[in-house]
């Protein structure tokens, strides 16, 4: 690991640390030619469909997937921390209700952390036994920001249910479908991890500072939120709903790159192929718009695609995942600025595996800047 | 392509332009990585001295307000125009009235609870109450920016009220973020010299690089989020132990030290058991920090405003002894060493340290996010994949 040895390299990267290593890793790959992201060994589209998030979860952390016994512990220890502090949900009480519900979560989880039970420990058993409170009382959390946006109180958690029901149970206040929850759940595998994105990145340097692991999954979400991050399937999802019908869709594209304009959902710095994530999410996709009677969503889609595609994807750009995740998360009755949620409890998974690697013997990331005044 | 020597060469991390891509020297925790060229301040390796916006510090330490550094580090107008700075000012100022919810939030929250956590609950909060989910961020984020810095200052005061039992206070907008934060911390008005010491603190602390919670912030709001979350991501980045705890562990070691032959004694023994000075060592500088020797000489002057003579010898002696076993390992006194023992006179509890600094590191994090915003690109570096080779679910059913 670079960050952690000793040895000094020379490397030569662009703005932004563009294709600078960082450090080593083992938690996965994404293939930006042949479209794979892998986690820990496994493509994710054998994950997805077959696993649970739990499951998935686990893998990521741990290097491994579970046995029974590892996995029921997992799950009852990932249950047990349901419900968050009181003092987290009084806060919310004093929010405005038409902020954005990813503010409103950051603010729950900074005001739980005010009131952590061993908030001073940082020594590594400490560390690694946070991920599954913090994904448990980020689950609860979110699902109260979502719902207060319509002023509605928060739901109590369900014993009964895994990761995925029972945030959809939360947010919304009834269970959908199998169907539909399975949908949420492959979202939710598909979102667990994506290498040393800049959100990763950003929890990497708080870690290295010795902060705590909740510290790092804040910056991580801080730097999700921006619109060229996770707040990006919010304003994609936005951009479709412009479009009436699959009929318009191609006078609108054409004016749309006449003026240069950056479509949301489109385009990745890693991936110059379509987005494995994309192709795992599309039949979800179109089997939920269908049963919801929203197959001119679906269509209306696909013709965007296709026609940004036939232009832009000779230049390497394609739909992403932000692209898709919306198209699953309108018809279950999500509001579209709640979209960035689900995708902060998912790769909160992966920054977590990340710092929890980077801590045994990581230096303080501490790079420098030139002045050119 | 040019090769930058960071690590092994004598490079002054000065230049007149850079060319993208660059080739540097990498080592641990990114040490010797180029991630940004400034203009807000520069570090000379080679002398140990500081300047911001091309101005030494000498000539703005004990000169210069905080507010007026904070204008000339986050405007880069060094020329001094007084009605810009004025509406500065006046912006800085109005921005420390903050709504009653998040005050109520604070005092709500255990007094007990770390002040680092406390801030970064408020400054969240804040956004909430600053932004709603339809606010469209373009064009305003500047002026955005700029009010945090105000709105930070406040939270902090109410912090420090909170934490002794008294109750909130609304800020007067004719007085300045260093007075106002002393009567949160004094319940008096402030002597002449404390409200230049407090100044001088965070003039001193306005900007030192890409330290964690500024490279923090740089990397969030490299992805355009609102600026609310960059300062909360860097606000988490603070309190780490290699970080802004340094200033709480000088306070716990020296403070309890009763003569200047415990302190001597206890160097000595901590060292030779292998512990650490806190407020020693630094890895940009291999000679004292020349802020150090700075807040070395305000710290006498205090400390005898205060009949504090004692404490001031048992600092003293504490340097000495450590200079002369650490020294010669490289390790040299640095700011955080009489930085912490001033915001002690000033009224502040250990524990509150590292607010009252960031207090000032805002006006650079500030300056360093917006000069990135110019032309931002996405700070988003690799990883190499050495984990298990490709398989298969199949596989291990199978076996």
């Amino acid at each position: 690991m670079i960050g952690a040895g000793s040895s000094i390299g020379e490397q030569s990267y662009g703005r932004g640390l563009e294709g600078l290593i960082a450090g080593t890793t083992s938690i996965g790959y994404i293939d930006g030619v042949q479209g794979r992201l892998v986690y820990r060994g496994y493509p994710v589209e054998e994950l997805a469909g077959h696993l649970s998030f739990e499951e998935v979860a686990y893998l990521l952390l741990n290097g491994e997937l579970p046995d029974r016994e590892q996995l029921l512990q997992w799950q009852t220890e990932i249950a047990l921390w349901r419900n968050p502090p009181e003092l987290a949900f009084r806060a919310l009480d004093t929010l405005p209700r038409d902020a954005h519900p990813l503010a409103k979560y950051r603010t729950m989880l900074t005001v739980a952390a005010c009131h952590i039970p061993e908030a001073e420990a940082t020594d590594l058993d400490a560390q690694r036994r946070r991920p599954a409170r913090i994904l448990s009382w980020a689950g609860s959390l979110a699902a109260a920001a979502i719902r207060h946006l319509k002023g509605e109180p928060p739901v109590e958690p369900r014993g009964d249910l895994g990761y995925a029901a029972n945030f959809l149970y939360q947010a919304l206040g009834h269970l959908p479908s199998s169907e539909e929850c399975r949908a949420f759940e492959a979202s939710l595998i598909v979102q667990a991890e994506h290498g040393l994105h800049a959100a990763a990145f950003a929890a990497w340097v708080v870690i290295s500072t010795g902060a705590d692991l909740g510290s790092a999954v804040l910056a991580g979400m801080g730097a999700l939120s921006g619109v060229r991050h996770g707040g990006a399937n919010q304003l994609a999802w936005e951009m479709l709903q412009e479009l009436q019908d699959p009929d318009n869709v191609r006078s609108w594209v054409r004016e749309k790159l006449k003026a240069g304009y950056r479509f949301p959902g489109f385009g990745h710095r890693v991936y110059k192929c379509p987005d494995p994530r994309v192709t795992v999410m599309e039949p979800y996709a179109e089997a939920i718009l269908r049963a919801k009677g929203l197959e001119d969503r679906w269509e209306t889609w696909l013709a965007m695609r296709h026609e940004i595609e036939k232009t832009l994807g000779p230049r390497g750009i394609y739909a992403n995942v932000d692209s898709i995740t919306g198209l699953i998360y309108h018809p279950l009755g999500l509001p579209s600025s709640a979209f960035p949620i689900p995708f902060c409890l998912a790769i909160q998974t992966g920054w977590m595996a990340h710092c929890l690697e980077y801590l045994p013997d990581g230096r303080m990331i501490e790079p420098g800047a030139v002045f050119a005044g | 392509m040019q090769t930058y020597r960071t690590l092994t060469g004598d490079f002054s991390w000065r230049v007149d332009r850079l060319d993208w891509p660059v080739t540097s020297e990498v080592g641990p925790g990114l040490e010797g990585v180029i991630a940004s060229e400034t203009a807000v301040a520069w570090l000379d390796p080679s002398s140990g001295s500081l300047s911001y916006r091309d101005v030494p510090i000498e000539r703005l330490a004990g000169l210069r307000t905080f507010e007026e550094v904070a204008y000339l580090l986050i405007t880069g107008d060094r020329e001094r125009n007084e009605s810009e700075l004025d509406s500065f000012r006046n912006r800085l100022r109005s921005s420390r009235n903050l709504p009653p919810q998040v005050v109520e939030l604070i005092h709500d929250l255990e007094p007990s609870t770390h002040p680092t956590r406390l801030l970064r609950a408020g400054v969240s909060a804040l956004g909430c109450h600053e932004l709603s989910e339809h606010d469209d961020m373009s064009g305003e984020r500047h002026w955005r920016e700029l009010r945090i810095v105000g709105q930070v200052a406040a939270l902090v005061s109410e912090i420090a009220r909170h934490r002794r039992g008294r109750k909130s206070h609304q800020p007067d907008p004719a007085r300045s973020l260093a007075e106002c934060m002393l009567w949160a911390l004094l319940d008096r008005a402030p002597t002449k010299l404390e409200l230049e010491t407090l100044d001088l603190l965070w003039v001193l602390y306005a900007d030192h690089g890409l330290d964690a919670p500024t490279f923090t912030s740089m990397v969030v709001a490299s992805t355009l989020a609102d600026p609310y979350y960059n300062i909360v991501a860097g606000l988490s980045a603070l309190r780490g132990p290699k970080l802004g705890g340094a200033g709480e562990q000088v306070l716990e070691q020296i403070l309890p030290l009763g003569s200047v032959e415990d302190a001597v004694t206890w160097v000595d023994t901590t060292l030779a058991e292998g512990g650490r000075i806190a407020g020693f060592g630094h890895r940009l500088y291999r000679m004292d920090d020349p802020r150090a020797a700075i807040l070395r000489k305000q710290f006498a002057v205090l400390a005898r405003e205060r009949a504090e003579g004692e404490l001031f010898s048992i600092a003293k002696a504490v340097e000495e002894e450590a200079a002369l076993l650490l020294g010669p390992k490289g390790l040299h006194v640095n700011i955080n060493f009489y930085a912490a023992l001033l915001f002690h006179l000033l009224g502040a509890d250990a524990h509150l340290v590292p607010c009252l600094y960031m207090v000032g590191r805002m006006a650079g994090l500030v300056a360093r996010v917006q000069e990135m915003l110019k032309a931002p690109r996405l700070y988003r570096p690799r990883s190499q994949y050495l984990g298990t080779p490709d398989r298969s679910l199949t596989e291990r059913e199978e076996g």
